[in-house]
């Protein structure tokens, strides 16, 4: 099947956060005020923008950015949720399997009965996406993060419907369909974009990490909106589990096999000091005296 | 063969037996629950964090033990401390001569040892240093999550496995040294027990025993 995708038109969204309350509703991810340990607290900061992070139970919110551009003032909105990346750091460094490439719709799934509560993807993640629900203390815990509706029991996608957040999407900022037809139609919105005077206006996710599952449409350069210019994979991933460890493979099968050569030529030796008659010299030919 | 000796000498203080024990204890338990997360077949039995619960619990006692160590003994600690890191003539003559020990039961040309030979301390060594190594990656894994630049989180999880490859590859060497070995005779008594023949002191630990003979003829 073609890899899906969600497309984000930055120029079309009001931030009604339509998008995040529906997230929570089809998902399950109820969060009463104040919230539990570690979450993130719904509270005034200031700013229209609450949460101030993704949570264990918040996989999708809008981000708010005050700039400076195209001479004026402008308030931006950015969707913050996992980007389904085709090069995931996550799945690299998961030792349980629990994030994996999902090859029907080419997003990145999590089974959360098997993650151990490791943290790795936490810190790997280009784009700060994964939240454990318990950092510090000596108990369960587990990571969380936008599974583009595909709970079991919840998806939404195997039943032939839209993502919740693009179904609730009412300026149709939120689009889903196959990736290719997304990049076109992303594409073409760029083009009238930049005709109309938006110069920096550009599709991202197209080329990033292999490509993006969630693509966005945007009014000026990533970095105004807070989204990382080309983020590289990160380089200790590919270290740690595509050289360190095949190496500490070898070195642990070496030394044990290292060990068991030398339990059967040390006990030979031994006991040939020890028999009488199982000739001593010709245990110790070759050795320097 | 030597001729056994009723006579004793202590190799090991109870505090050291008991501290040696916890700590690979420990490491032991930690060793397993990190291993689970090297090899991904074994992925699922770390799921619902139960490895994580006892890696953390095992870490604490793997922190706290040697700490209870330093205040309840800081001498023979700091002294253990600087022997690690004292390397001399001996050792060198030791590691050429203990292929032809380890392999052909030679006993010539190993030079006489202190309270812990070459191969001991080398052990030791690595203790120490990849103690701390382990320390250090952990706490910073462990309690600066998310507060950590995500690059020095990684750098740590590289280095927390770089140590777990050199230790976990030299307990194996260690255990089997200690009991597995065709000639090894009190190193495991030593350990248990505390004490060891003044006849396995003298020919496998010759200096030490001339220092302890050396220092009960001044006394007496």
């Amino acid at each position: 099947m073609a890899d899906k995708a969600i497309l984000y038109d930055a120029s079309r969204c009001t931030a009604c956060r339509g998008c995040q309350a529906a997230c929570k509703e089809w998902n399950e991810n109820d969060e009463t005020i104040p919230t539990k340990e570690n979450s993130v607290k719904a509270q005034n900061r200031g700013s229209y923008e609450n949460p101030p992070d993704l949570g264990p139970s918040t996989w999708l919110k809008i981000k708010f950015t005050e700039v400076e551009h195209y001479n004026k003032l402008d308030w931006l909105f950015t969707r913050r949720a996992c980007m389904h990346c085709t090069d995931a750091a996550c799945v690299k460094v998961c030792p349980s399997h629990a994030l994996y490439y999902d090859a029907a719709y080419g997003i990145v799934g999590f089974n959360k009965s098997l993650c151990t509560g490791c943290g790795y993807c936490v810190e790997f993640c280009p784009f700060s996406v994964p939240k454990l629900d318990h950092y510090i203390g000596i108990e369960k815990a587990k990571v969380s993060k936008c599974v583009f509706c595909t709970q079991p029991g919840l998806n939404r996608l195997d039943a032939g419907q839209t993502p919740a957040c693009v179904k609730s999407c009412p300026p149709k900022a939120l689009l889903y369909d196959d990736r290719s037809a997304l990049i076109t139609v992303g594409k073409q919105k760029v083009q009238t974009l930049q005709a109309a005077g938006f110069a920096g206006a550009n599709l991202y996710g197209e080329k990033e990490l292999g490509g993006l599952h969630v693509l966005y449409v945007l009014n000026d350069t990533p970095d105004k909106y807070g989204l990382p210019v080309n983020p590289p994979f990160p380089d200790v991933a590919t270290a740690w589990k595509d050289i360190i460890q095949p190496v500490g493979w070898a070195v642990g099968g070496l030394t044990i096999l290292g060990l068991v050569l030398n339990f059967i030529v040390a006990r030979e030796a031994k006991m040939t000091q020890e028999l009488p008659g199982r000739g001593k010299k010709e245990a110790k030919h070759g050795g320097k005296k | 063969m030597a001729v056994k000796s009723e006579a004793v000498v202590e190799k090991y203080s109870k505090a050291t037996r008991v501290l040696h024990h916890i700590h690979t204890t420990a490491f032991i338990l930690l060793f397993l629950t990190g291993l689970v997360l090297f090899i991904p077949g074994l992925g699922s039995l770390a799921r619902d964090s139960y490895t994580r619960i006892i890696h953390r619990v095992s870490a604490a006692i793997f922190i706290i033990a040697p700490v209870i160590y330093l205040v309840m003994k800081p001498k023979a600690a700091i002294q253990a401390v600087k022997d690690a890191f004292d390397w001399g003539k001996e050792d060198i003559g030791w590691l050429k001569a203990a292929p032809r020990y380890y392999f052909l039961s030679d006993e010539e040309g190993m030079p006489p040892q202190g309270h812990m030979n070459t191969g001991q301390k080398l052990w030791w060594l690595i203790v120490v240093v990849f103690g701390v190594v382990f320390v250090l990656t952990g706490l910073i894994m462990w309690f600066l999550k998310t507060v950590a630049p995500p690059g020095l989180f990684q750098w740590m999880v590289f280095v927390h496995d770089v140590a777990f490859i050199v230790t976990g590859a030299m307990l194996f060497v260690h255990v089997y040294l200690g009991v597995i070995h065709p000639m090894m005779t009190e190193a495991w008594k030593a350990i248990s027990k505390g004490t060891v023949s003044t006849e396995y002191a003298r020919s496998h630990h010759g200096k030490w025993y001339e220092e302890q003979v050396n220092k009960a003829d001044k006394k007496g």
